[in-house]
Order: C-alpha cells, then sequence, then structure tokens
C-alpha cells in the first residue's frame, strides 16, 4: 500500500504536467470545435453551432485533398523508410569496410531540425541557385521546378523525409536485430532453411515488436509532417503538397478559423488513431493466426 | 568683493547643476535599461532599425530594442499571437498598411496621439505628425488620431534593363522582329513582346524577358496580380464591391469580371518568359532576380530600387537601371487622376505599439526617434522608403535619385496615383480563400477564367460566412 502510494507521489508531477499540456488543451479545442469562431468576422465571439463545422468538413474538397496526400505522402514515405532502414540495418551488423564512418554520415540528418532541413533542402532546390536544377538541367535536359511541377514537388518532400527520418528506422531495427536470439536462426540453418526462408520466417517475425514501434512512430510523425514541407514548398504548386498539419495551420493562423480549424484537428487525430489501431489489429492478429 | 562673492556661487551653482542633456537623455531617464521588444520583416528599412538607429536609440536614452526581424508570414503570425493572447512579448509591432483596418478593428493597438498629448513630458520636439507624407493617413483611426508611425512607403515600379533597351544591336534586332521601335513598355502587348524577345535572345544566356512574382504556394502572388497587376486593367480593390462586399460578377463584384480574366491570362502568360524561379519568388526573389541580371524588365517594390540601382555589393546592374509607371489599359490613368482608381501599388508600413506592451512610454519614445526628420535621409538611401515630404530634396536622396533613374522623383510626383489594399477587416481571411486559385493558374492547373470564377465564388462564401456580406 505504501509502495503504492509512493508510485503514484513520484508520478505525480508527470500526471500534473501531462494534464497542463495535454489533456487542458485537447478539452479547449473539442468544445472550441462545436463554435464559429473568427476574430477577424463582423461578430468576432464565439458562436455556438453544433456539429456544423464537421458537416462542412465532409464536403470540403480542400480538406479532402490535404488528407489525401498525407496519405498518399505517409505511405510512400513509411514503405520506403522500412524496406531502406532494414536493408542498411542488416548491412551494417555485417563486418562492411568503412562501416563506422558510414553510420556516422548516415546518422547526420537525424540531427538536424526539421526546419533546417527544409531550409537546406530548399537551397538545393531552387531553381537559378539550387545544384540540382542546375545540373539535372546541364547534364540530363531535364526543367527541375518544384514550384511549377506537382510531381516534382511531391517527390521531392518524400525524398527529403526519407533522407531525414531513414536514419532512425535504421538504428531502432538494429538494436531490434542485434538483440535477436541465435539458436532459432542456427537450427534453421541446420535444417538447410535458404537465408531468405530464414529473413522471412524468423528474423522478421522476431523483430515485429521493434517493427511495429518503429512504424507506429513514423506513421504519427509522418501524419503531422509540417515545417520541413512549408520551408520547402510551403505546400505548393497550388496545395500539391499542402499536407494536413499545414492546411490546418493556415486554417487557424493566417484565416484565423478558429473553430473550423479545430474540427479538421480533432478529425486528424481521430484519424491517426484510426489508423494506428488498425494496424496494430493487423499485426498481432497476423501473429495470432500464425500461432 | 560682492562681485567676487556673486562670480564663485556661480561658478560653484553651474559646477554642481546636473549636466543639461538632449531630450532623448532626459525622457529616458526614466527607463534605464529598460528593454523594448519588436517585431518586422526583413526588409531594407527594417535592417536599417535594426542595425543603425536601434543602436543609436539606446545609445542616447539608456533603452535597450530588442528588434526580431523575420520572414513577412512569420512577422504577422507572432505578432497577431502576441495582440490576441494580450501577452505583451511585444512593445512595438510592424503594422502593413494593409493590416491596419483589421488592427484597429480588434482594438490592438494604442493611440499614439491621445498618449502623447496625456504625457507631454514624452511629446519629442523634433517629432511633429505634421512633416510626415499623406501616407501617414492610412494610420489614422476613426476619431483621425494616429496609431502607427511610418517607418516605410514605397511604390511598385516598372523597372527595366536602359542598358538592354537602348542598344543599337537589341533596338534594330527587336524592330526587325515586331516591326516597331524597343522601349520600356507602355501598353501590356509591348510587356510581352519585350518579355518574348529578350528571353529568346540565347538558349545559353542568363537573361529572361521578365520578371513575375508568382510563388505558387505564397501569398506574394495574390499580392501581385490583385494589386499591381488587376488595377491596370480597372479593376481596383480586389474586385470586391466595398459597400456590398461582393466578389463575384452575379453579385455586383469584379473579381471575375472580363477584364480581371484578361489580366490574369497576360499575367500567367508571361511566365513564358519569366526565369525558372519565377513560380517561386516572393518580393524578395523577384528583386534578387532583378539585380541579378536575369530579368530585362518587371514590377519590383521600390523599397529595392536604391539598392538594385547603386550596391555594387549586391547588384550587378547598377547604373542601368530605368524606372517608370507601369502600362495600363485606356482610362485607367484618367480615373487615376480624378481618384477613381489608381494604377499600381502603394506600399508601406508604420510600427504601432499593442495595448498589450508593457513599456508604452519606451516604446512611445522608440517611435518617435525613428519619426524624426533628422534620421530620415540616411535610411531613404539605404532603404529607398520616404516618409516625411522633406525627405525628397534632402541632398543625400536626391544623389540616390540621380542614380536610380528619377526613382524619388517618381514616387514625389506620381505616388498619388498610387493606392495601397483596400480597407478591409478581413483581409487575410479573403486572401486565403483565394490565394489557392492563383496558384493553380499559375501551376496551369485550372484556367485562368475558372480560377477566378471560383476564386470569386470563394470570396463571396468566406464574407458571408464572416458576417459582411448577405447570401
Amino acid at each position: 500500500m505504501r509502495n503504492s502510494t509512493t508510485g503514484w507521489l513520484l508520478i505525480a508531477p508527470t500526471l500534473f504536467i501531462l494534464f497542463i499540456t495535454g489533456f487542458v488543451p485537447f478539452i479547449y479545442v473539442l468544445v472550441v470545435s462545436f463554435f464559429d469562431w473568427n476574430t477577424f468576422a463582423q461578430n468576432p465571439e464565439p458562436t455556438f453551432t453544433g456539429a456544423d463545422n464537421f458537416r462542412e468538413l465532409v464536403f470540403d474538397k480542400a480538406f479532402l485533398k490535404s488528407i489525401w496526400l498525407t496519405l498518399k505522402f505517409t505511405a510512400f514515405v513509411l514503405i520506403s523508410q522500412l524496406v531502406i532502414g532494414l536493408f542498411l540495418a542488416r548491412m551494417l551488423l555485417r563486418n562492411v569496410p568503412l562501416k563506422g564512418l558510414f553510420r556516422t554520415i548516415h546518422t547526420l540528418p537525424l540531427m538536424i531540425a526539421p526546419i533546417a532541413v527544409g531550409a537546406t533542402w530548399r537551397l538545393l532546390t531552387v531553381p537559378g541557385l539550387g545544384p540540382i536544377p542546375h545540373y539535372l538541367k546541364s547534364w540530363f535536359g531535364i526543367d527541375y521546378i518544384l514550384s511549377r511541377f506537382p510531381d516534382q514537388a511531391f517527390a521531392t518532400v518524400v525524398i527529403m523525409d526519407i533522407w531525414h527520418w531513414t536514419p532512425l528506422v535504421t538504428l531502432t531495427l538494429m538494436a531490434g536485430l542485434s538483440n535477436l536470439p541465435e539458436e532459432p536462426l542456427e537450427q534453421a540453418r541446420i535444417d538447410g532453411a535458404s537465408e531468405w526462408r530464414i529473413f522471412w520466417d524468423i528474423t522478421l517475425a522476431f523483430l515485429k515488436p521493434v517493427l511495429l514501434t518503429t512504424i507506429f512512430i513514423r506513421l504519427m510523425d509522418a501524419l503531422r509532417t509540417v515545417d520541413e514541407v512549408w520551408m520547402l514548398t510551403g505546400g505548393g504548386p497550388g496545395a500539391e503538397t499542402r499536407f494536413i498539419g499545414l492546411h490546418i495551420w493556415r486554417v487557424v493562423f493566417p484565416k484565423t478559423d478558429y473553430g473550423y480549424g479545430s474540427a479538421m484537428s480533432l478529425i486528424t487525430l481521430y484519424l491517426t488513431i484510426v489508423m494506428c489501431w488498425l494496424l496494430y489489429v493487423a499485426m498481432t492478429g497476423m501473429k495470432e493466426n500464425k500461432a | 568683493m560682492l562681485k567676487f562673492m556673486l562670480a564663485t556661487s556661480a561658478i560653484a551653482l553651474a559646477l554642481g547643476a546636473p549636466a543639461r542633456a538632449d531630450f532623448w537623455s532626459d525622457a529616458g531617464a526614466k527607463y534605464q535599461g529598460v528593454t523594448i521588444r519588436g517585431v518586422s520583416e526583413s526588409t531594407p528599412p527594417s535592417n536599417y532599425v535594426k542595425d543603425v538607429l536601434a543602436p543609436q536609440f539606446t545609445e542616447k536614452t539608456g533603452i535597450v530594442v530588442e528588434f526580431e526581424t523575420t520572414s513577412w508570414d512569420q512577422m504577422f503570425d507572432k505578432a497577431i499571437k502576441d495582440m490576441e493572447a494580450n501577452s505583451g512579448i511585444y512593445d512595438f509591432v510592424y503594422i502593413e498598411q494593409d493590416i491596419i483596418y483589421s488592427y484597429l478593428a480588434r482594438d490592438f493597438l494604442v493611440d499614439i496621439t491621445q498618449t502623447l498629448k496625456d504625457n507631454p513630458d514624452l511629446q519629442a520636439p523634433d517629432f511633429k505628425f505634421e512633416e510626415f507624407t499623406t501616407f501617414i493617413d492610412n494610420f489614422r483611426g476613426e476619431n483621425g488620431n494616429i496609431f502607427g508611425v511610418p517607418m516605410e512607403a514605397f511604390i511598385k515600379v516598372y523597372l527595366y534593363r536602359k542598358d538592354l533597351f537602348e542598344d543599337p544591336a537589341h533596338i534594330e534586332a527587336f524592330k526587325a522582329k515586331y516591326g516597331y521601335d524597343l522601349a520600356p513598355a507602355t501598353t501590356f502587348q509591348q510587356w510581352r513582346d519585350n518579355a518574348e524577345y529578350f528571353a529568346n535572345l540565347s538558349q545559353d544566356d542568363e537573361l529572361w524577358g521578365t520578371t513575375v512574382q508568382a510563388s505558387s504556394g505564397h501569398p506574394a502572388a495574390f499580392y501581385e496580380f490583385f494589386e499591381s497587376i488587376a488595377p491596370t486593367y480597372g479593376v481596383y480593390d480586389w474586385g470586391i464591391d466595398g459597400t456590398t462586399y461582393a466578389a463575384s460578377v452575379d453579385k455586383g463584384g469584379r473579381m471575375n469580371s472580363p477584364e480581371a480574366k484578361e489580366a490574369l491570362k497576360f499575367w500567367v502568360g508571361l511566365l513564358e518568359f519569366a526565369p525558372p524561379e519565377a513560380t517561386a519568388s516572393t518580393w524578395d526573389e523577384v528583386a534578387s532576380t532583378f539585380a541579378a541580371g536575369r530579368a530585362a524588365q518587371g514590377w519590383v517594390y521600390g523599397e529595392n530600387a536604391a539598392w538594385i540601382a547603386t550596391n555594387p555589393e549586391k547588384s550587378t546592374v547598377v547604373g542601368k537601371v530605368g524606372v517608370a509607371l507601369p502600362p495600363m489599359v485606356e482610362g485607367v490613368m484618367e480615373a487615376a487622376e480624378k481618384g477613381e482608381g489608381y494604377i499600381g501599388y502603394y506600399d508601406g508600413g508604420a510600427f504601432g505599439i499593442p495595448h498589450s506592451s508593457k513599456n508604452k512610454e519606451a516604446a512611445v519614445l522608440w517611435l518617435e526617434f525613428i519619426g524624426q526628420a533628422s534620421v530620415q535621409a540616411d535610411w531613404a538611401v539605404a532603404g529607398s522608403r520616404v516618409v516625411h515630404q522633406a525627405t525628397y530634396d534632402d541632398p543625400k536622396v536626391q544623389e540616390v535619385n540621380a542614380k536610380a533613374d528619377g526613382y524619388f522623383d517618381l514616387m514625389r510626383d506620381k505616388g498619388y496615383l498610387f493606392k495601397g489594399a483596400p480597407e478591409y477587416p478581413f483581409h487575410a481571411q479573403v486572401r486565403e480563400v483565394v490565394a489557392p486559385f492563383i496558384y493553380e493558374a499559375i501551376v496551369g492547373t485550372m484556367t485562368p477564367e475558372d480560377a477566378l470564377d471560383a476564386a470569386a465564388a470563394a470570396a463571396d462564401a468566406e464574407l458571408i460566412k464572416l458576417g459582411y456580406a448577405k447570401e
């Protein structure tokens, strides 16, 4: 009993901070989402409108487009980062030359703030100044103008995110791979299983908890990407890279449409939770089925 | 003996009395060590404030000025959040001419006229509202009082490369191709022909026909179209009716009128002859493009005219810059002369004091300091901005004026033909719903006609939602 009380006392400060910084803002956003509130409207006071904001969202083409773009972006970066990260993690656990140097360089992007990553990529890609458009034009005759061609902008944003966050996936998977038990792998080899079979049926199966954690972290990060993209493309050209975080920011801050923006935030939070839950059920369900 | 005693007493009194300082050290004495904080966009005039005026003020008054110069978006974001939350982070904020109406509607700002009346000891001898140009009228409230001290004002002019337009080889080649003389554009067709000619000179050179402030993800594109291009086609105030707040033609607005569509078609059509960075260009990049010698002509914010024309460390076109009024359709000049229209954008801004400021008196002293006549000329030379009538005639300004092809004279003599943004309290709200359609037209995912139809419908819907227009 005493232990339990001490435990609660020890975690009380953390719970208090979480309550203030997490729960209270959430309730505030929840309440605001039921109001029409734009401080630059003729009536700047909040007006209760029930579920109108949510109803409007269902038909809001700009919102639906930004959701679709975000899901597309998330799918691209998540799959790419897992494949490349797993490949690099396996490679870096072997005795390859210059392994240490590569691991250090590979990890460097993780230390850069997202806004600085966006700024760096902007400098690399801006026409008339950046080396990438210059060399693509002079070597291959390719017009690489992010602000004019939506596909190029989207692809560059995806590549930037992969460059920035793959090292995190690599490091996490390296930790997971280096903790795998040796016995099942050795037994499989003695039984004559192919390397592919060993990887698919044993390595991946043991790696599943680490994979699941990594996927969750990256999924949530990708769904709320704002600063890198804001710096690189500003959401353009047009609205072709205006992911949901950026879209909400524009609605809430420059447009000061607080009620509608809050409703968007809640729907996005709901979607994120649903996606994580589906993923969790899918991955743990697979395990149970196999068992 | 009496004389000796009197003389001794006089000397003793003189030595014992505190030294007679100037107004600034006297007025600043009460606020010694106070730090006032401000935020503005990083522009040539703001950077002069940060690098020159702020240290001078601190030296004279002992009041420290922390001045943050950042991007345009961030500046508004930070200032508005601070004022809305009443947090008191900033003691002075940049108020662009176009946002003042929103700020006044929200009662964000301190009445500077009233503050000086209430605190006569704060009145600086060298600060007088009547010395400012009429631009200061943009910062008056309904009671006629001043809510912001102007710190920059300029017009968006047509800049062209004199060396290219006066080159005999180009004059001859142009005439052979188009059948008329090469000259700075006075019509839109001429602008297009000039642009096409210079853009197609050689595939390998780094010269294009025109600048276009057509960032496909930044409001700068919205501003160039609605505040510089559309007015020259006779579409004023963003095409929104100032009494009914209707945008679409069906409801009485002009945002999607044939003239507006023609203007957008012309402007978007120029992208074919613009450098590749045009679709990523805000006002800063347009100035850089012109200064780098990458465009033969363009609409350029006047705050950049002086450095482009005179600073060889930053500009490759020093001594080659021509300045003129932009082209316009028939009737627009006449309307502007009568005060019924305008031919382009008169931009600028002031520093105002938020109600949330915790150091209002010290901030008032600071605003008076930057509003003195004595600091204006050097500031005008550094940032091509003029807010005092007398600044135009200052020898230093006249020297730059000569090198900048008479930019300051043009602003003084023709400034009245230009106009700032319309007095809408819903400035950012309408911009945010309209701008995406301008981006679509730039990228080519919508035709200019469709983009403006959709933009007008979106503006109407937003204005109804905000309560300004009727269903």
